[in-house]
């Protein structure tokens, strides 16, 4: 089938490139643009490691989205989500608090709470189970990333405090 | 896995939309949302040639208030931006609750609520690889000729898992569906088919455009059991609507379509929603239900299942009602 060239903003870098309508946005950051940081596992819309996140701020699945109906937006991939060098809060908090095991699910894990964060500011027990429960640890690491993202989203808070105390 | 090779159309307008999906000789399926579809498309269970996206046709996503109180909803809304709309989420809860139910947060965020009412019926012999499903015999879904879930049955028996269908049949709700030519209105209620394979009364060609809400009265609530909180079909979903006089009963997940529930809704209307009356018409769901199959839990589980649910959400209705001012 005929490729179409899209327009693809990736983490702020424009980018032109020939796309078939068969492949996914997984498909392209991964082997178009070797943005590999954004997992393939079960392809299908399960278990949450191809999280990136869209213009308003939503955890989407790569793994399920077509590539032509991403012409003319943006996505945030985990490799766009701190200053080269730097570290996002929430990658902060997952070091911190040891929320890794194998690794394979952590850029899912953390877009998804990255997600959270940027859509919900303050979320509560309920609300943080609601959000990750799309994005599967399968060493079963669930409590450590739960106590991560506790503590990213107090920091973030406490964080607002010291910055209106300051002003 | 990745998906086969199709050809991508927009159209401009729904009758663009619909002169392409009738065309003769090829293979053309509608997307929306697409969380579900290319899945089965991954699967090899469907092999489109031609995908017509309608998400974005004008007022696919509108959500507006009708003349009568009612809403109207497109069917290409998003389903958290659903939950985000004050009109779904004070006016219609119960939908609201149902909406949330749907997959996970990001599922939600790619899908449409036209595409959950859609959502094709799914059997855990025939959602598989294609090299899981050829290690067996094909079965009715797949051209062959028996169903594995029931081997005396001469029909596929793969189960309905749409959450928000069985809310919106006790709310009430209708569906517009447009072909070349013309559109017809249709209830919710009679939108499913009691068949695996022929699951919706839709016909070839035709798109469901809109969702219709009554206006929100008497009051309504829906549950859902799964093995998991998040990220997983039901094995049973209830709504009910109880609006004094009238009661509607349904019960989603369990069946091939949702299971409306007459004599339970009966006994609701005659005798209201005391302890005794609650009890009554939960052990009456089990008549309504009929024969269940043995697909993703025990018929001897889904009965009690049924009557747990029906129980639970007439219960959840009382307490709506008694703190109704």
């Amino acid at each position: 089938m005929s490729r179409q060239i899209i327009k693809l903003t990736v983490n702020g870098d424009a980018h032109e490139i020939a796309v078939a309508p068969q492949q996914t946005l997984l498909e392209v950051l991964r082997d178009e643009l070797g943005l590999s940081g954004t997992k393939r596992g079960c392809t299908s819309g399960a278990c949450g490691v191809c999280t990136v996140q869209q213009e308003d701020g939503r955890a989407v699945l790569s793994c399920l989205a077509l590539a032509v109906e991403w012409d003319g937006r943006a996505v945030t991939t985990i490799e766009g989500i701190a200053e080269p060098g730097q570290l996002h809060p929430v990658q902060t908090a997952f070091l911190e608090y040891g929320a890794v095991q194998c690794g394979f699910c952590t850029p899912g894990l953390i877009m998804t709470a990255k997600a959270l964060l940027d859509t919900e500011p303050a979320p509560d027990e309920d609300a943080i189970n609601e959000a990750m429960a799309g994005a599967i640890c399968r060493c079963t690491g669930h409590i450590k990333v739960k106590i991560a993202i506790r503590e990213a989203v107090k920091a973030a808070l406490e964080g607002k405090q010291a910055d209106a105390a300051s002003n | 896995m990745q998906l086969p090779p199709f050809e991508y159309l927009r159209p401009a307008t729904l009758r663009e939309g619909l002169d392409w999906l009738s065309e003769p000789g090829t293979e053309t399926a509608v997307v929306a949302g697409g969380s579900d579809l290319l899945v089965n498309m991954k699967l090899g269970l469907v092999t489109p040639k031609r995908l017509v996206s309608i998400r974005d046709l004008p007022g696919m996503q509108d959500v507006k208030p009708t003349a009568d109180g009612g809403l109207r909803i497109g069917a290409g809304c998003n389903l958290t931006d659903l939950l985000q709309s004050k009109a779904v989420t004070r006016r219609y809860p119960a939908l609201a609750d149902a909406i949330r139910a749907v997959g996970s947060q990001h599922v939600r965020n790619m899908g449409t609520l036209g595409g959950n009412l859609c959502l094709p019926t799914r059997c855990w012999y025939t959602n598989q690889s294609n090299e899981w499903r050829e290690s067996r015999q094909p079965c009715f879904k797949t051209d062959g000729g028996l169903c594995h879930v029931i081997k005396s049955s001469a029909r596929c028996h793969s189960l309905n898992s749409s959450d928000t269908a069985p809310a919106l049949i006790a709310l009430g709700a209708t569906v517009t569906l447009v072909d070349r030519h013309g559109s017809r209105e249709l209830a919710v209620a009679d939108l499913y088919l009691d068949d695996g394979i022929d699951y919706t009364a839709m016909k070839p060609g035709e798109i469901l455009t809109e969702i219709h809400l009554p206006p929100p009265t008497g009051v309504a609530a829906f549950i859902k059991v799964a093995q998991r909180n998040g990220l997983d079909y039901a094995a049973g979903t209830v709504a009910g609507w109880f609006g004094g006089a009238t009661t509607r009963l349904v019960l989603g997940s369990i069946t091939s379509r949702p299971v409306i529930l007459h004599r339970s809704a009966d006994i609701v209307a005659a005798g209201g929603l005391d302890t005794q009356t609650i009890d009554a018409a939960a052990d009456a769901a089990r008549a309504d239900l009929g024969e269940v199959s043995n697909l993703f839990s025990p018929p001897g589980y889904k009965r009690r299942l049924a009557r747990s649910l029906v129980r639970r959400v007439l219960q959840q209705l009382a307490d709506l009602q008694g703190a109704a001012p």
